[in-house]
Order: C-alpha cells, then sequence, then structure tokens
C-alpha cells in the first residue's frame, strides 16, 4: 500500500551534493549554507505537494451526469442501460432517491460466478466450453440483490488526495459523490482522475 | 531580462524572524559587544591598546542576528577580520600617502581576498577601512591591530556567540567551524 498522506516523502530526495552544485551553476554568493538550503527546500516542496493535492475537488472532478439505478430494477434492464450509456458501474438509489449502493461490473461478474476480476478471455473459454453461458444467472434478479452496500460515497468539497487515497486504500474504481441527505450528485471514476492530471499539466504551462 | 526590469527587482523580501529571534538577537548582542567594550574601556583605558573596532557592531549583526548566515560562521567571523585587518594595515603602510587610495585598495583586497579564501564576512571591508582612516591610535598599532582588536575581539565576540546562541532551542550556532 502507498503511503499517499505522507507529503514528507519526496519522490527524488534532494541532497546536500545536489544543493552545492546548483549553487555552482548560480553566478555570485549566496547567503545560504546548503544544509539550510536543503532544509527550506524540503518544506517548500512539502507545502506544493499539499497544494496540489488539495487544489482540485470532487466537485471539479466529478461527471455531473450521474446515472443512478433503482434498487428494484431488474437486472438485465439494469444491464442494458449501462451498455447503452457507456458505463460499467453506477450508484443505486432507494425510492426517494437516496444511495443504498454501488453496482459495477464486478458484482455482475460475482453473481455470474466468476470471481470478481476475470479477464474477457476466461468467460470466453468458459461460455466457449459450455453451452449454457452463465449469464443466465442473471436472470430474475435486482440490482438491489447483488449490489455492493454500504456505499463507499464522497461529498464534494473532498480533495483530490483523499479520493485518490481512497481508491487505492478500499480498491474501488468510482465514487459517488452525494450531498449531505445522500443524494447523488456526481460520481468521481479512475478515469476522471487521469483526467486531472491533464489539468495540472495545464497549469504547469502558465 | 532588460535593464530596466532589472532595477524593478522580481524577487521578494523574506519573511520577519520571529519574536523569540529578535529578543536572542537582542540578548546576544548586547553581551558580545558589552564584552569587548568593558575590555576596551575598563582595562586597557590608558594604555593606547585597543579592542573595540567600528565593524564588530556590524559583526553583531550577522553573529547574533542571522546565525545561520553563511557570512556569520566561525571561519567568516575570524577570517573575514583577520585577513582585512592585515591587508588595511599593508594598504596604509603602502599607500598612507594618498589616503584616498589606500582606503580604496584596502576593502577591494580585502573583499577579494575574503572572497578567493571562503572567508567572506562584510564587516571585514570595514575593518580594513579603519586601519586606513582610524588616526593616529590605530596607525600606532602596526600590525599588532591585526591581533588586537582585530583577531582578539573578533575571538571574544565568537566565544559570546558560542554560549548564547545555542541557548535557545530554535538556535544552534555554528553551521560549520572551517
Amino acid at each position: 500500500m502507498q503511503d499517499k498522506n505522507n507529503v514528507q516523502s519526496l519522490p527524488v530526495e534532494i541532497s546536500e551534493q545536489d544543493v552545492v552544485a546548483a549553487m555552482k551553476l548560480i553566478p555570485g554568493y549566496l547567503d545560504i549554507t546548503p544544509g539550510d538550503f536543503k532544509e527550506v527546500y524540503q518544506a517548500a516542496y512539502s507545502l506544493a505537494v499539499k497544494r496540489l493535492l488539495t487544489s482540485l475537488k470532487a466537485a471539479d472532478l466529478m461527471t455531473k451526469q450521474v446515472q443512478s439505478l433503482g434498487r428494484e430494477m431488474d437486472l438485465v434492464k439494469a444491464a442494458a442501460l449501462l451498455a447503452e450509456k457507456q458505463i460499467s458501474g453506477a450508484p443505486v438509489v432507494d425510492p426517494n432517491g437516496r444511495i443504498v449502493g454501488v453496482v459495477s461490473e464486478k458484482d455482475f461478474l460475482k453473481e455470474m460466478g466468476f470471481g470478481a476480476t476475470p479477464s474477457f478471455m476466461q468467460i470466453a473459454t468458459h461460455c466457449l466450453n459450455n453451452k449454457a453461458c452463465m449469464i443466465g444467472n442473471l436472470r430474475n434478479k435486482t440490482v438491489g440483490g447483488i449490489m455492493t452496500e454500504p456505499p463507499i460515497t464522497g461529498i464534494p468539497e473532498m480533495t483530490i488526495g483523499e479520493i485518490s487515497a481512497l481508491f487505492a486504500e478500499r480498491k474501488i474504481n468510482r465514487l459517488p459523490i452525494v450531498t449531505a441527505d445522500g443524494r447523488p450528485v456526481g460520481i468521481v471514476t479512475r478515469t476522471d482522475l487521469a483526467h486531472s492530471y491533464n489539468m495540472f499539466r495545464e497549469g504547469l504551462k502558465s | 531580462m532588460s535593464y530596466l526590469q532589472k532595477l524593478k527587482g522580481s524577487g521578494q523580501s523574506p519573511p520577519k524572524v520571529s519574536l523569540s529571534e529578535v529578543v536572542w538577537s537582542w540578548i546576544g548582542s548586547f553581551f558580545g559587544i558589552a564584552a569587548v567594550s568593558l575590555i576596551h574601556y575598563k582595562l586597557l583605558d590608558q594604555t593606547g591598546l585597543m579592542m573595540i573596532l567600528g565593524s564588530f557592531g556590524a559583526s553583531a549583526v550577522l553573529i547574533y542576528g542571522a546565525v545561520r548566515s553563511p557570512l556569520a560562521q566561525p571561519r567568516n567571523l575570524l577570517g573575514g577580520h583577520i585577513l582585512s585587518a592585515f591587508i588595511g594595515v599593508t594598504a596604509f603602510h603602502w599607500l598612507g600617502s594618498e589616503l584616498w587610495l589606500a582606503a580604496a585598495v584596502a576593502v577591494s583586497t580585502s573583499i577579494a581576498v575574503m572572497h578567493l579564501t571562503r572567508t567572506l564576512h562584510p564587516p571585514g571591508g570595514a575593518t580594513a577601512l579603519i586601519a586606513v582612516i582610524g588616526g593616529k591610535s590605530v596607525y600606532a598599532l602596526g600590525y599588532f591591530y591585526v591581533v588586537m582588536p582585530a583577531a582578539l575581539g573578533a575571538c571574544v565576540m565568537l566565544i559570546i556567540a558560542l554560549i548564547i546562541n545555542n541557548i535557545p532551542k530554535s538556535r544552534k550556532y555554528p553551521e560549520f567551524w572551517f
């Protein structure tokens, strides 16, 4: 498990030799010792990392048109809806619109009798060797029956650092963002996180 | 960067130090200057010898007020005063008939030598200058000016710095010796 919250650990540790070499590149007398400079650099670096990890919030990252599924929805219909929307998972809500779970491809696969993370080739091989494909297992079931609950959710104020830490710790791929009373207002996926690096890159150019 | 842009300055002033840093700077410099001036006024009064130099006021700013600065380290404090004192006296001996020239040569050569020996200490420039413009009492010392007040005075100030600057948790002195 990566230590996401420890901003003290630098990807590249700076040494006093680096500082001395860098000072030689700068013409003129610098009124600071290499040791002090290293200390200042490390403290400033930590602050920059902290700023990076708090600069983007869930509200900035999330996909706002969130497709929710009803708890009582038929699984086959749910699968068709996910396929149509080209998404691999969605929050599940009760009749009042409050989140009660999350359903994803993983839950479908589990229900079909595969492990949580089979490859397409495993599924294909299985279906080719057995006349009756396990997809039949999904008939006459509801979303509420296979969803993961309780749902892991976030709030719009959550920072990108907190979100990526949660993704890693809980091994999840999507995080529904909900209001205080549990209504989904958006969803942050791993894809959204990946796109956020582009925002950082654009920030560097300015 | 254009000449005018350079003149505008593109950096910013470092942040203000904490109140405890201000207090310890005051305490250190009070005792440092008290030590050399007590010796000067109470012990050496009628002897024609000196223990205090105007440049020690400037050294006090560094060794009690900016203790982490490379300029404030023992190597710089001692090396800067001793080398500059020697250069100042020499400049006066060789060029004393043209005091303006002796003064300029003393200070500029001191800076160059301090750079070359990694002993840059700004008050050293003043120590070199005083050797030229200090008047009869300074001229009478000849090269003894290098030993006293320059070297011994700087040593006394250094001892006080070593004692006082290591009392507070937030300070340590020196960063390096040589």
